[in-house]
């Protein structure tokens, strides 16, 4: 099913090596479990199922089992855009979690992506945030920079720094002090409708190699047959935005400073550079000369992409290896020729490496979420339950559960869980799986600064939104959003 | 000595007025104890709110700092407001969010009332229909009519290409051009009810006799209207809509579920902008001297709502 040449998969693995060596930059070269310059489809499913592990066992040298204590925790769990297999291993995680530490009372809440920080912003400020919070990987820095965190790496768990990316680790990271562990980590691929393509006259087994491709397919299927060609996402406040422009700016060679480097310093200002400017340019060449992508972009996220791509109405898009889990789980739901036509659609998805730019840079969001441990002070009634917190983060990072959890949409912090007998499983039955994380070398993590959730949800999606519905020229949005970005890291009001 | 005397008059006046308000208090404890309560609960949840806020507007607070490390400037977030060309956009936006709204509610409010006065048959069932915009969640209603909206898929945008009157549907809430008529649209749709409701009350006030009299003196329908009914309504009309007015400045729920304050801030109206300046920029400072301003506006709506409340109480005789 995969689309990928010999020659592709040489060069391929050039550049994921080069990507991977760079990624591990910045942290301690000690042993990681899995050996990261072998990282390939292959290479994945070759380790999977090779060693099994006693999550209770471990824990228990963190935290032992009968140990009696009180836990708050928030943490982003499930919404509408997930599939229901990911919400039945999310009951399974806290219902373990009960039976191995039955002496603990865990008052736990979800809360989606969006509300997430606003909410847990919110409650620091009336020093009424829970014990332990799992954040997207956006805020690791935001709150470790102001002090709310306390100082917390793998070791303090049972783990080792090695078992973990160490671009995740980059987020967690602030002064050289770690203020948290990596649950899960993802990249998302390139995912097309091959039925679409092969309608509108494309090689249906072919996905755009670059970014222009993308742009030429998506007007190519739009004018064929009056359907969105390309699934842009431009609205603000939402995380989907940043996840699916961001590749795009950085494989033209652009970037909001130089986060895409192997060193990055974040120095200088570069979203109204050329190359990030082009990027901006290809949106709006879909978005507004043709007209080729949904015109609902600016208020939608990914989860309206879903529908759209299902109903044989959208032929390309980014997203995760879960949205096939979720194209099922809608297809169940429909009824009659929907269901028919809902089938056809699945049976023709395909998913490939997210394109390149035009110097043959491939770039993708190095996602995921991270746990964190609060200080006392800003906890509601001025008291962490330490070991109920630390027991909470074993088992929710140990190498079962952080495979787990991640089973659909993402894929395990620790390293380890790519080993376990469940990866295997999951290999054999997510389609696609491999695409998905034969991204994860090409990853670049966010810049790791408290100023990123503001850039990355507010001034990037403005900057798009700004250009799209003609606010400004493609210019004057590029050379605004830098403008923001430099009263905010001198700042500003 | 005239003027010492007086002097002395003048004091014993005062002290003797001091004792009087302090004797009736006395006798007033049980109440002021009843309502002892009640009075702490709004010091601390209205009084000091409101102090804080203010005190906020004078600091800026950055993304890296915690709110304890802000750092004072004086008004310059008020500067930075007022130059800023973010103010002036969400204002005007916030100006004809309120007016249309509040217009076209009450004006479509009165009608319905008016319409549903004289008896007729399923009265009742009408009125228990045109209520429903009202009493649903604005959170569902709001998801409700984004889906009507949809630029690509909605109802509306369905309907008229399949008539053939568009080629494709129309964008509502994707062009910076239609989305605040279009928000307008709904949050009309969800408060004439209100204003529906307040007027028939307020229709059911109005003599009946007073009527008949002006039908006999040879007075058409429109001259009952206008010399007998609308007079009568002048106080609850006023109410209505300064009521209105206040909700719709302190709008939130159906701007932010549908759109989000974009595309490109065009339907950003003042509490969604507080909202994200406070919530999504932590721009406490700033949102708290925007938060000022609003308040001072809202005074003033209230000081007049309160006038309008007290006019009615005189000429009811009650006060």
């Amino acid at each position: 099913m995969r689309r990928i040449t010999v020659g592709g998969a040489v060069l391929r693995g050039a550049v994921s090596t080069a990507l991977t060596i760079s990624l591990m930059s910045g942290s301690a070269l000690a042993a990681p479990p899995v050996d990261l310059s072998k990282w390939s489809p292959e290479y994945v499913r070759s380790i999977a199922g090779t060693q099994d592990f006693d999550t209770a066992g471990d824990c228990a040298k963190v935290t032992p089992l009968d140990y009696k204590g009180r836990l708050t925790f928030w943490y982003q769990g499930v919404f509408e855009g997930d599939p229901d297999l990911l919400r039945q291993y999310y009951k399974d995680f806290f219902a373990t979690f009960r039976k191995t530490y039955p002496n603990i009372q865990l008052e736990e809440q979800a809360l989606t992506y969006n509300d997430l920080l606003d909410k847990f912003r919110t409650a620091l400020l009336g020093n009424a945030a829970p014990m332990a919070v799992r954040l997207q990987i956006l805020g690791g820095t935001e709150f470790a920079s102001k002090g709310y965190l306390q100082p917390l790496k793998p070791e303090d768990v049972g783990y080792s720094t090695e078992d973990f990316w160490p671009g995740a680790m980059k987020a967690v990271t602030w002064d050289g002090v770690t203020y948290g562990i990596p649950t899960n980590n993802e990249t998302m691929a390139f995912i097309w409708n091959a039925d679409i393509f092969k309608r509108a006259g494309l090689d249906p087994n072919k996905p755009p190699a670059t970014w222009d491709d993308v742009v030429k397919y998506s007007k190519q299927i739009h004018d064929k047959l009056g359907i969105a060609g390309y699934g842009l996402v431009a609205r603000k406040n939402a995380g989907n935005t940043p996840y699916r422009f961001m590749p795009q700016l950085w494989a033209y060679g652009g970037g909001v400073f130089d986060e895409a480097k192997a060193n990055p310093t974040y120095k200088e200002i570069e979203l109204n550079s050329p190359q990030s400017k082009a990027a901006l340019q290809a949106s709006y060449d879909m978005y507004v000369r043709d007209k080729s992508v949904p015109v609902s972009a600016l208020t939608n996220q990914q989860a309206d992409n879903q529908p759209l791509f299902l109903a044989g109405q959208l032929g390309m898009m980014i997203s995760h290896p879960s949205d096939y889990n979720v194209m099922l789980d809608l297809q169940k739901k429909a009824t009659g020729a929907d269901k028919d036509k809902a089938q056809t659609v699945i049976d023709n998805m395909r998913y490939g490496l997210i394109p390149t730019g035009p110097d043959g840079k491939r770039a993708v969001v190095f996602g995921g979420s991270n746990i964190h441990i609060l200080k006392p002070e800003y906890v509601e009634g001025g008291k962490v339950d330490e070991p109920a917190a630390k027991a909470i983060i074993c088992m929710w990072t140990s190498p079962e559960w952080s495979l787990k959890m991640a089973y659909a949409g993402s894929n395990p912090g620790n390293l380890n869980g790519f080993k376990t007998k469940w990866m295997k499983e999951r290999l054999d039955s997510i389609k696609f799986l491999d695409v998905t994380t034969s991204m994860l070398p090409y990853g670049i993590p966010f810049p790791a600064l408290p100023q990123s959730p503001e850039i990355m949800n507010i001034i990037i999606p403005d900057m798009l939104q700004n250009a799209l519905t003609g606010a400004m020229s493609v210019d004057q949005a590029a050379d605004d959003a830098a403008k923001k970005v430099k009263d905010l890291m001198g700042g500003g009001l | 000595m005239t003027i010492v005397s007086g002097k002395v008059e003048a004091r014993r006046t005062l002290q003797s007025a001091r004792s009087d308000v302090l004797r009736k208090m006395w006798e007033h404890r049980a109440d002021y104890a009843y309502v002892l309560p009640a009075i702490a609960v709004m010091l601390i949840v209205i009084a000091y709110p409101i102090y804080y806020t203010i005190e906020l507007s004078f600091f800026n607070t950055p993304p890296g700092l915690q709110l304890r490390d802000k750092i004072f400037v004086g008004f310059n977030n008020y500067t930075a407001i007022l130059t800023s060309g973010v103010f002036w956009q969400v204002t005007f936006n916030t100006l004809i969010w309120t007016v249309a709204s509040t217009f076209f509610s009450f004006v479509l409010g009165f009608a319905a009332a008016l319409a549903l006065h004289r008896d007729f048959i399923g009265r009742g069932v009408l009125r228990a229909i045109l209520i429903i915009p009202w009493v649903i969640s604005a959170v569902a209603a709001s998801y409700i009519w984004k889906w009507i909206y949809h630029s690509d898929f909605g109802i509306i945008g369905a309907v008229l290409v399949e008539l053939g009157w568009a080629s494709r549907p129309p964008n509502f809430i994707d062009s910076v051009s239609t989305v605040l008529p279009s928000l307008i649209v709904v949050n009309i749709w969800r408060e004439f009810p209100f204003a529906m409701i307040m007027m028939t009350a307020g229709l059911q006030t109005v003599p009946e006799q007073l009527l008949r009299a002006a039908k006999v003196d040879g007075a058409n329908a429109w001259q009952r209207f206008w010399h007998v009914t609308f007079p009568h309504l002048r106080n609850v009309s006023t109410v209505t809509i300064l009521l209105l007015a206040v909700a719709n400045f302190n709008s939130f729920i159906i701007p932010w579920i549908m759109t989000g304050g974009g595309p490109s801030n065009a339907s950003h109206i003042w509490i969604t902008h507080i909202y994200e300046l406070a919530f999504g920029r932590q721009r406490w400072g700033v949102a708290s001297a925007y938060s000022v301003l609003l308040f001072i506006i809202l005074m003033t709506l209230g000081y007049f709502y309160v006038r309008a409340l007290s006019g009615n109480e005189r000429k009811d005789g009650s006060a």
